[in-house]
Formats: C-alpha cells, structure tokens, sequence
C-alpha cells in the first residue's frame, strides 16, 4: 500500500516537469520518463505481489472523507498490466520523446506521468466521484497528448474528435453511476454494490454503462475516433493508449458488471458478446484494409478489444445460466487475452513509432525491404505480428485459445437449439477473425520489412537508438515468454477471477479442454517439441541428398524485376475487397491522364477510398440532422436581446393564460 | 389603497406613451412614489417597529431618489444626441397595456376568487407586462431601464402583498439587486453614448459577428 501511494508521488513529482526552465528540456524529459518508469515499475511491483502473496484483504485501502481509494484483485489485474506497459514503453519514450525536442517536450513528458497517474487512480478508486474524477482527467490528459503536434490540422482535428466522443462516453458513464449510485446507502463503491436497482432502470443502467465503456474502448460502432486518434498521437502516446487505455475501459465495465448490475438478465451478456464479436471481424476486416500502418494497429486494437468483451459476455452469459466453472474460465480468458494485448499491442505502436522514426512515414506503401536497415527492429516487429495473428510460441496464443475453447464449451453446454446456433455463428466470426488478422499481419510485415526498398525514404532508414530497442526488446521478451510458459499468467488471471480459495485449474499439457475438469492452456512445450522433431527430420532427410544452392533472379519473363513489381499492400487485400464488398463498400475511381490509345501509352491514377461504414451510415446522418435543426435554432436566435426578452415575456404570458384556463 | 392603485394604474398608462425621456424618468419616480407609500401602508397595517417603516424608506431611497437621480444626470448630459427616429409604437404600447389589464383582472378571477387584493395584484401584473414590453419595443436604452425598474417594482409589490412582508434581509437583498444592475447600466449606457453618440439599442446590432 505504502509503495502504491508513493509511486502516485512519484508520478505527480515527474508531472512537475512541466515547470522546469525551457534550457533544461533534455533534462527536463529524462527526470520525467525515470519518474514515470521508476513508478510504473513500483506499480507493477505491488500489483504482482499482492496478486501472488496477498498479505491484507485489499492492496490498498485509504479514504479521506466519503472519498476511497480502494484497490481488489480486479483493480491489481489492471494495475499489473498498466504498471509493466508504463515501464517499457516509458523506456522506449526516452529516446523515442527527444524527437520532440523543442517543441515542448517538457509538457509531453510532465502529460505523460499525468496519464499514468490518472489510470492508476480509476484502477484505485473507491467512490464513483474518485472514479469519474479520474476518468475525465485522462480523458483531458490523453486529448492534450493526441494534441500535442497541433501543427497539423488532422491532429487537431482528430483530437477534437477524440474529445467529444469520450465527453459522450463519460456522460453515459455518469448517467450510470448516478442510477446505480442513488439507488444505494451512497456513492462508495462497497455501498453501491448493494443497490437496489431493479427493473427497466437497471437495463438502462446496464445500458448506459455498456456504451460509455465501450466508446472508451473502441467497440464499433463508437469506434469511429479510435483510428484517427491513434495516427494523430506521438507514438508512444498511441501505445499506451491502445495497451492500457482501451482496458482501463474494460475494468470499468467489469466493475459494473461484477458488483454493480449482476449477471442474472441474460440478454446483458447476449450483447456484450455480440458487439463484441461484430467489433472483432470488422475491426480486422478494416485493418486489413488499411495503409498507413497506425491506422492498421488501431482497427486491430478494435479487434482485440472485440475479442475481449466477446469473451467477457460469454462469461456474463454462462453466469446467467449459472454455469459458474465455465464463466470463470471465460472471464479469466478475456484478461489474459487483456494482458497480452497490453503487450503486442504496446511493441506493435511502438515499431510503428520506431519506422515513422527512421523514415518518416506511416504509409507503407513507400517502405519495402525495413528488414536489412533495420533488423532489431524487424524481429521484435515479427514477434509482434505474430502475437497479433496468434501464432504458437507467442502470447497472443494463449488468450484467443482460451476464448476459443470457452466458446467451444458453450456450445456445448448451450440448452436451446437457437442458442446453439448463435454460438456457432459467433464460432464462425471468431474463425474468420483469426485467419484474416494473420493476412493482415502478414501484410504489414511482409509489405514494410520485406521484398525491395519501394521508394528512397527507406535508404535514409536506420536502425534505432538504444533506449527505444530496449522498449521493444523488453516487450517483445514478454511476449514470447508468456507465449513460452503461459501457466503463471493464467494462474494469476485466474486467481483475480475465482478468488484465492479455487485452486489452479489450467493445465499447461492440455491441449483441448472438455467442459470439466482442468482446462487446457495450449501446450506450448508439447508443440514446441513437435517442431523440434519436425524440425529435426526435415534437416536430417533434406542433408542426405547433398547441399543444392544457387542464387539467381527470380524468372520473370526474361525482364529484371523491379521493385514496382512487388506485391502491393492494396493488391494484398484486394481478394478480401472483393469477398466483403457488401460490407466494406469501396470506392473506385479511375483518372487517365494521358491516353493515347486504347493499350499502350497510357499513364493512370487509380483512387481507391474505403469509406467507413458506420461513419456514413450512422454519424453522417446524425450530424447532417443535428446542423439542420441548428439552423432552425438560428431563426429563433438572432442575437438581440429585446427578442430574447420578448421570448421571455411571451413564455410568462402563456404560463399565466394556461394558469388560469386549467 | 384603492386610489393608489388607480394612481398606479394612470402612471403605468402614462410611461407607455412618454417619449420624451426627462418625462419617463419622472414617470418612473413617481410610480415608485406610489409604490413607497404602499410600502408604508402595508407595512404599517401587518407589522411595527422598524420592519413597517425599512422597505417603504429603502424604496424612498433608492428607487425614488437614488435611480432616478443618476438617470436624470444622464438624460442631462444627452442633450446633443444625434436625433433618433420618434418612437412609432407607442400606440401598440397602450393597447397592449390594456389588454394586459384586462388579464390581470382575468387572472385574478380565477386563481384568487375573492381575495381583497386584487386590484393591486391586478395592477402589478400589468406593472410586469408593461415593464417588459417596454423593454422589449423601445429601442432608447433609458427607456428601457424604465421598463426594467417597472418590472421590478410589479415584483416586489406582488410579493409585499402575497407575503405580507418579505423577511428583512430578503428585501434588502432585492434593492441591492436593482441598485447594482441599475449602476451598471447607467455606467454602460454612457459608455455606449461615448462610442456611438446615441443611445439607441438598435445599433447594438452592429457588433454582432
């Protein structure tokens, strides 16, 4: 507890920076990253061991007033992954920050323990006012940070967004809280969790509680500032935003869910894992779509975000149907796919920052060939993409095999036909998730790191400082560690979940799991070793006949290969283009400009624009209505007082006439 | 009472078709004369001491001599105002008036069937209408702090009557309302005769964006 309350010192010592004297900005930022990394460290720290050896009932527990800070198991999950993700990317911000240099760093590193400082006070609050208190100073917090190159207008464009959609979100969010709030003793969270909520208030709780944390964590269809937001903020900015942000959302929710609103409605459950799944295939399906490559981890964030609630309203839906051995397998599934999330995702924004760094773009189709120039950067990239498409031996495995496999057994345990036939709908969307982010990965990589050099920004690339392959290398250890050995990741999770007093039910040589008993963590050492013998044979058989190498051109019809022969990144995803058209509606336009006849001579420009579905479908009309009935508004508002006035006087005379006729 | 009200009635009548704007400010004090002399007698028949005699003074001071006063210093330093176009509306101003008259009585009729006040009622409710429509027709600022002060006083006679005597410090708040909003507006009207060499309202509108 005492290390807890001091690193919420530290933090508001590193925020300080902002007042340091403009001649010492270096220093300025270096004292403020070490604040922040020194502090998240000591987060984590206490998280873990509170969450290991829980030596008191709460990791922290402290109130001044009707004001708590309290923090549980739940609190300590969340707390654990913000505190690690601070650390690396931290580091990876010391070197990564000095790009800014002049162009106030001092704010961008005082901001950036102000951001920490406001996630780990919602993870600690105790009382809904702490909580909203906190929630909106990292709203502010992280509009300032995506703000921070306001040079540009589609920053300051997207950060306005950003803003008032999460102005919306929290305005739900009170909505909720003060239903459930007024509904008990007081506003502390021990007292609201005996509320007495009931009936149609408490759907429009669950409701309201359900949109403001997932606007916040980027379920479609409140996604919409999430990919604009994300290219918009300086890298490392993005990357704690997308690994730890998007799941400070999901502690809320959950909070809500567990000890607020109860999981006894079923249908609460029902949409949760809808949104959820339907956020999970388009949210990847648009990724894949995508070129600039923050733009690509956003809509993946969208993705895994989906994965997560689906996993989380599986849960609420078995605890509806009092399953509660499932459930707990379901929940502790959706905050290991959580945590690991915090992870990729941490290492993906920041080789993201890392290429922007060294070329200059986020387009990638002018890089090419990023391998040989920068190959540290390369691999922890590749260990990253892979985590993100789920692939063995990296973390990302572990979570999306625990969903799958909770799914599984919900099918299994599914009493009516209909219920049955949505879970194998929801089967199929999380089936085609997973094999479309593996393209969309493989296209990122392969596009960015691979094949030939596209354009000339990628000869002035270069390989990255220190400190920010420190960050990656850090992230991308974890990754694969907890790709390598899950089984204390899951125990813990599982812990946060089922309470000290249910043993360890994972088992780490599982490999599919039944519905009873121990359930299976994928078995990495089983498949490891399966490699190994593979790996072994092929060598062994291939060396008998003799080495046979020769380097040549690949063959292309007797002409050199260029690079402008690669594989595009829009030819890459032009397949899926074509399947989902009725979805992803693309727009195509064709401009000649010079055609001296109808086969040869001719020089074209090929416009290709993938609008938005819910932008057009949804946010368009509501703007394009909300600007029309303002301009009535404006009839009536014309700026001069004695009309107002009038409007005043009017008013009264029609109160009293009402008065007097009723 | 009655005669006051009838005084009250003629004055508010008048202040609808003074264009002249020494005229309307003497309207103005004299309907707050009448007002002060409610005062004293509401306050003398419902209570003693120094609560019978404080709103009737307050009202005498501040009301009756104090804004007045400074608009009269004002009027007086107006004298070479660009000539603004005659007030065309003062028959509107009169006919409405009457009609609001009328629905104060109508008012009265039916919400307080029988209540011994209701002339006065009726008149502070034609007070407050005039009041309005007076700021919201003329366009010359003094006039429209007139409407204001007319308004104010329809209030503050409502509520003596209703309440039989409002609590001291309540009524003290009140004039010390009226007092502020009227300094200020003193102060931004001359402010205003500085910048465009008139006082009429209207071109105001010029600052919109």
């Amino acid at each position: 507890m005492e290390l807890l309350l001091s690193s919420l010192g530290i933090y508001l010592v590193g925020t300080l920076t902002i007042l340091w004297p403009k001649r010492l900005e270096l220093a300025a930022h270096y004292a403020g990253m070490l604040c922040a990394i020194v502090a998240s460290g000591m987060v984590a720290w206490s998280a873990l061991s509170y969450l290991t050896n829980p030596v008191s009932a709460w990791l922290i527990e402290w109130h001044w007033g009707d004001y708590y800070l309290l923090g549980d198991t739940w609190s300590a999950a969340f707390l654990l992954l913000a505190g690690i993700a601070g650390v690396f990317i931290s580091i990876y911000a010391l070197d990564y920050g000095k790009g800014y240099l002049g162009e106030r760093i001092r704010a961008l590193s005082g901001l950036w323990n102000l951001f920490i400082l406001s996630i780990v006070a919602v993870l600690i609050s105790g009382d809904a006012f702490t909580f909203i208190l906190s929630w909106e100073i990292m709203a502010l917090v992280s509009f300032l940070l995506v703000n921070h190159e306001s040079g540009k207008k589609d920053t300051v464009s997207a950060a306005y967004q950003y803003m008032v959609m999460t102005h919306i979100g929290t305005a739900a969010i009170l909505v909720a809280f003060y239903l459930v709030g007024s509904h008990s003793a007081s506003f502390g969270f021990a007292d609201m969790s005996h509320n007495d909520l009931t009936g149609m208030m408490k759907n429009i709780a669950f409701v309201f509680a359900f949109a403001g944390f997932a606007l916040k964590s980027g379920l479609m269809p409140l996604h919409i500032w999430l990919p604009n937001a994300h290219p918009a903020a300086p890298s490392h900015v993005s990357a704690l935003m997308s690994g730890v942000m998007l799941k400070v959302a999901l502690y809320g929710f959950g909070r809500f869910a567990f000890q607020f609103i109860g999981m006894d409605t079923f249908w609460y459950g029902l949409v949760v894992m809808l949104v959820g799944l339907i956020s999970a295939f388009l949210g990847v399906l648009y990724a894949t779509m995508e070129s600039d490559m923050k733009r690509i981890l956003a809509y993946s964030s969208v993705e895994n975000m989906g994965i997560i609630f689906a996993a989380f309203g599986c849960g609420m839906v078995l605890m509806s149907l009092q399953l509660l051995p499932l459930a707990i397998v379901a929940f502790t599934a959706a905050l290991v796919h959580a945590f690991s999330h915090s992870l990729m995702k941490g290492l993906m924004f920041m080789s993201a920052g890392a290429v922007m760094h060294a070329t200059g773009s986020k387009n990638i189709e002018k890089m090419g060939g990023l391998a040989k120039k920068m190959p540290y950067t390369a691999i922890f990239t590749l260990i990253g993409a892979m985590a993100l498409s789920s692939l063995p031996f990296t973390s990302g495995l572990v979570g999306e095999w625990m969903v799958l496999q909770s799914f599984i057994t919900f099918a299994q345990q599914a009493g009516t036909p209909e219920l049955r036939l949505l879970v194998i709908f929801a089967f199929i969307l999380l089936g085609m998730t997973g094999a479309t982010a593996l393209g969309c990965f493989v296209r990122l990589y392969g596009v960015a790191f691979l094949g030939r050099a596209r354009t000339s920004i990628v000869d002035k690339a270069h390989e990255q400082p220190a400190f920010m392959l420190m960050g990656m290398g850090i992230a991308a250890g974890l990754v694969v560690f907890m790709g390598i050995c899950p089984d204390p990741v899951v125990n813990i999770m599982q812990r946060v979940i089922a309470g000290p007093a249910v043993p360890p039910m994972g088992s780490p040589f599982g490999i599919i799991w039944g519905g009873s008993g121990q359930y299976a963590i994928y078995s990495p050492a089983i498949i490891l070793g399966l490699v190994a013998v593979t790996g072994l044979f092929l060598t062994v058989s291939l060396s008998r006949k003799g080495r046979f190498v020769q380097r040549d051109v690949t063959w292309n019809c007797g002409t050199e290969p260029t690079s402008r022969q690669q594989y595009t990144a829009t030819g890459f995803s032009k397949p899926l283009r074509r399947a989902f058209t009725a979805i992803l509606n693309p727009k195509r336009r064709t401009e000649y400009l010079r055609k001296e006849h109808s086969y040869f001579g001719r020089k074209m420009e090929v416009h290709l624009e993938i609008p938005d579905l819910f932008n057009d479908k949804l946010y368009k009309p509501v703007v394009t209505w909300m600007i029309n009935s303002s301009s009535a508004f404006r009839r009536v508002q014309q700026g001069s007082v004695s009309l107002y006035i009038g409007y005043t006087m009017v008013a009264m005379i029609v109160v009293l006439i009402w008065g007097v006729l009723l | 009472m009655e005669y006051l009200v009838v005084f009250l009635v003629l004055v508010v009548f008048l202040q609808t078709r003074v264009t002249d704007l020494k005229r309307a400010v003497i309207c103005l004090a004299s309907q707050s004369l009448i007002i002060a002399v409610a005062c004293f007698a509401l306050g003398f028949s419902t209570s003693t001491g120094l609560h019978a005699i404080m709103p009737g003074l307050l009202t005498l001071v501040v009301k009756v001599i104090f804004i007045p006063g400074a608009i009269l210093r004002l009027v007086g330093k107006l004298k070479n105002e660009r000539e603004i176009l005659s007030e065309s509306n003062v028959n509107y101003s009169t006919m409405a008036a009457a009609l609001f008259l009328v629905m104060g009585y109508a008012i009265v009729e039916r919400l307080l069937p029988g209540f011994a006040g209701r002339d006065i009622v009726a008149a502070s409710i034609l007070m407050i209408m005039t009041g309005l429509s007076l700021m919201v027709l003329r366009k010359r600022a003094i006039i429209q702090m007139a409407g204001l002060i007319t308004l104010e006083n329809g209030i503050y006679l409502l509520g003596l009557l209703m309440t039989d005597g409002l609590p001291l410090v309540v009524e003290l708040g009140v004039f010390l309302d009226v007092l502020i909003a009227v300094v200020v507006l003193v102060i931004l009207t001359s402010r205003m005769r500085l910048s465009f060499m008139t006082t009429d309202t209207s071109v105001m509108k010029k600052l919109k964006g």
